[in-house]
């Protein structure tokens, strides 16, 4: 593999690592999410325009699409959370908790 | 012969209402035109009357073939048999007097033209009602009688208290149409026709219903208690439309109807139970509330629908023929007790209360005299018109085999009846006057002197002079002991005395108004003010709470809405048994995940 989709690569799996692992705030694992599909992104790009595959130049276009749409949901939820409590920490998030 | 010239007259009264597309409707001479239109009919329409008494032969004149609805055919079709035959001329002979009188009372109204042209067109309604041979002809001109009536109570439209009044009558009146529509649906659906040949022949077995929907008609349009409030309210209208419609003519129209379903009525026992009671009450209860109104209009009003309940007695003991003798015969007093009250509203510039009245009997003699007439006509007076009918309907309601109660309260109302006629005779005739010095009595007008007096001498040689004419058809009762003879006579005479006493001794004395049964009478027994604010009252609000509060706020919402979002909070806690460490879910997929891609990586 070469150096820069090692690079892009690393990117992910950071992200993804950032994802599973916060602290307290739901809002950095929902940046995170952002992180991971842009790495893919842009690995997608560039895969497709160094294979000249050109009828596959959709793909990250509406990849970036749907990632859009999720994180506007992402966000909604946040602000549900945020309405309720102030501030958006994962230990409120205790709904189906007795 | 005879039936062209029954259509003639009809066909004269119409010329009018046609001639009044041309020019001569703005003349000033189209009343008197009208008036000498309606005295032509009437005289053209006395030759087949005499024609039929002298024969006897009912005739049926079907001209225009309208319609054919699968298999019911209507027609134009006009019945001349002995109820119209004797009914027409009458009518004519009382409009023909009202219309001359209405010259002289609506004299000053700038309208005259169209008051006369609505007059006319009430006759022939009226007409087209009376000659109907087919249900759907008679209720266009029971319509059109109510349609008219609407507009001439109305007259004075500027006034809230006569749109209230035309609209109460228009009201009422739809009230009994639903029975009538009832009933010819039911006659369409189980005789297929409206013919009333075709229905009497076939002579159906359970005609309880449609008699039903007859009975709430004439008890709609005729006044009688449950539909009554609006005759005294209909007095809103000037006093020729007083004495025409609401005395004579219209409300009639309920009575005839029943006369002309005699047939049928005959073998249905528990109708005619139904209409004695109701014509029992009617008449009873009008007359209780006649004896305390202050209004004379009011009161020959109520002494009109006491007479009609009368009249619905008499076909509740199944004697059509009497009731309709008593319908023409009271046309002509009624009619002519009217037009004497217009005389002394207007000589008294439009009062019409009888306590400012009084001391009349010397200022306004022929007024009194016929007032006094009137009066003792319509009590029943031996010899007089009202005789002839009257005392043969107590009669034979005192000797046959009928319900005790019904008769009773009839006696009642006829000693009541003398009562509040020496009453509007007391107060507005004898005495000193308690009217304005400044008066402009004037009753020497030829325009009310000849009206009234045509009626003067139908009110006295009338009934003789039908009475003698008209072929015999039921057999009235013969035999009977003295004293049921003179029940009416005494009656009558009690109620007079007793009247006239009490009149002379109470006279000077400081007048209580706190006994409850004069408030009875006098607020017309609260029947008016319960039954025109509770039901509305409770329909509307029962409607709105049934269908917004209950429906809409509680019900559709709290059905889907609230319902799903409760129920799933509960059974979601309820079965669920994670506790959302989200966290440590986050890291076992981490860890998870990094374990697999080392393992299938360094396996190789």
């Amino acid at each position: 593999m070469s150096l820069v989709h090692i690079n892009i690569f690393l990117a992910f799996t950071v992200s993804l690592v950032g994802l599973l692992m916060y602290r307290s705030h739901l809002m950095s694992s929902l940046l995170c999410l952002e992180g991971m599909m842009l790495s893919l992104f842009v690995m997608a790009t560039m895969t497709v325009l160094n294979t000249h595959f050109t009828l596959a130049s959709m793909m990250p276009i509406i990849l970036l699409v749907f990632a859009a749409c999720e994180a506007a949901l992402g966000l909604s939820l946040l602000v549900m959370v945020s309405n309720t409590y102030g501030v958006d920490h994962v230990q409120n998030l205790n709904l189906l908790q007795c | 012969m005879f039936s062209s010239l029954m259509l003639v007259s009809l066909l004269v009264l119409t010329l009018p209402i046609m001639s009044s597309i041309f020019n001569t409707y703005k003349n000033s001479t189209f009343p008197h035109h009208v008036k000498n239109t309606i005295s032509y009919a009437f005289i053209t329409s006395l030759i087949p009357t005499m024609m039929f008494i002298h024969s006897g032969q009912e005739t049926i004149i079907s001209n225009w073939h309208w319609m054919t609805m699968q298999t019911l055919k209507l027609s134009l079709s006009f019945k001349l048999d002995y109820f119209s035959m004797i009914f027409v001329p009458v009518a004519l002979f009382v409009t023909w007097s009202i219309m001359e009188f209405s010259l002289w009372y609506m004299h000053s109204d700038p309208y005259i033209t169209r008051f006369f042209k609505y007059l006319l067109t009430f006759l022939i309604t009226m007409m087209i009602l009376v000659t109907a041979n087919n249900l759907f002809q008679l209720f266009i001109g029971w319509e059109g009688v109510g349609i008219m009536s609407f507009l001439l109570i109305g007259w004075w439209y500027g006034r809230t208290d006569a749109n209230t009044a035309a609209l109460q009558a228009i009201l009422y009146n739809r009230i009994g149409d639903i029975g009538f529509i009832m009933a010819m649906a039911w006659f369409l659906f189980n005789t297929n026709t409206w013919d009333l040949q075709q229905i009497f022949m076939l002579d159906p077995n359970l005609t309880n219903l449609p008699l039903l929907g007859l009975l709430l008609a004439a008890t709609g349009k005729s006044a009688q208690f449950g539909l009554h409030p609006w005759l005294p309210s209909a007095m809103e209208g000037p006093t020729p439309v007083s004495a025409l419609l609401h005395s004579s003519t219209m409300v009639v129209a309920g009575v005839f109807l029943l006369i002309r379903f005699h047939p049928l009525m005959e073998n249905n026992k528990t109708i005619q139970s139904l209409t004695l009671c109701l014509g029992a009450i009617t008449t009873l209860f009008t007359a209780i509330c006649a004896l305390t109104q202050n209004d004379i209009k009011k009161i020959i009003a109520f002494s009109t629908s006491s007479q009609l309940g009368l009249m619905i007695v008499t076909i509740g003991i199944n004697q059509p023929y009497l009731a309709f003798l008593h319908i023409c015969t009271h046309a002509f007093f009624k009619a002519m007790l009217f037009m004497c009250s217009g005389s002394i509203i207007h000589s008294l510039n439009d009062e019409q209360d009888i306590r400012k009245m009084g001391g009349l009997f010397n200022a306004m003699p022929f007024t009194t005299t016929s007032l006094i007439i009137g009066s003792l006509a319509l009590t029943g007076m031996p010899f007089l018109t009202g005789f002839y009918s009257k005392d043969l309907i107590i009669e034979t309601a005192n000797t046959s085999y009928t319900n005790a109660w019904a008769l009773l309260m009839t006696l009642i109302a006829t000693s009541l009846t003398a009562v509040y006629s020496t009453r509007i005779i007391f107060f507005a005739l004898l005495g000193q006057p308690r009217f304005l010095p400044l008066t402009s009595i004037n009753e020497n007008n030829p325009f009310l002197i000849n009206s009234i007096k045509r009626l003067l001498i139908g009110s006295i040689f009338a009934g003789f002079f039908i009475s003698n004419n008209i072929y015999p058809t039921t057999v009235p009762e013969m035999t009977m002991p003295t004293y049921m003879k003179l029940t009416a006579l005494a009656v009558t005479i009690l109620g007079f005395t007793l009247a006239l006493e009490l009149s002379l001794m109470t006279h000077n004395l400081k007048l209580e108004h706190s006994t409850s049964a004069f408030k009875f009478s006098n607020l017309l027994g609260y029947y008016p003010t319960i039954m025109h604010r509770l039901p509305p009252l409770a329909n509307l609000s029962m409607s709105q709470k049934s269908a917004s509060l209950l429906l809409d706020s509680i019900w559709l919402e709290n059905i889907l809405p609230k319902s799903i979002s409760q129920f799933q909070m509960k059974t979601s806690i309820l079965i669920s048994t994670q506790k959302g460490q989200i966290k440590l879910y986050f890291l076992s997929f981490l860890i998870t995940l990094t374990l697999s891609m080392l393992l299938f990586n360094l396996h190789e």
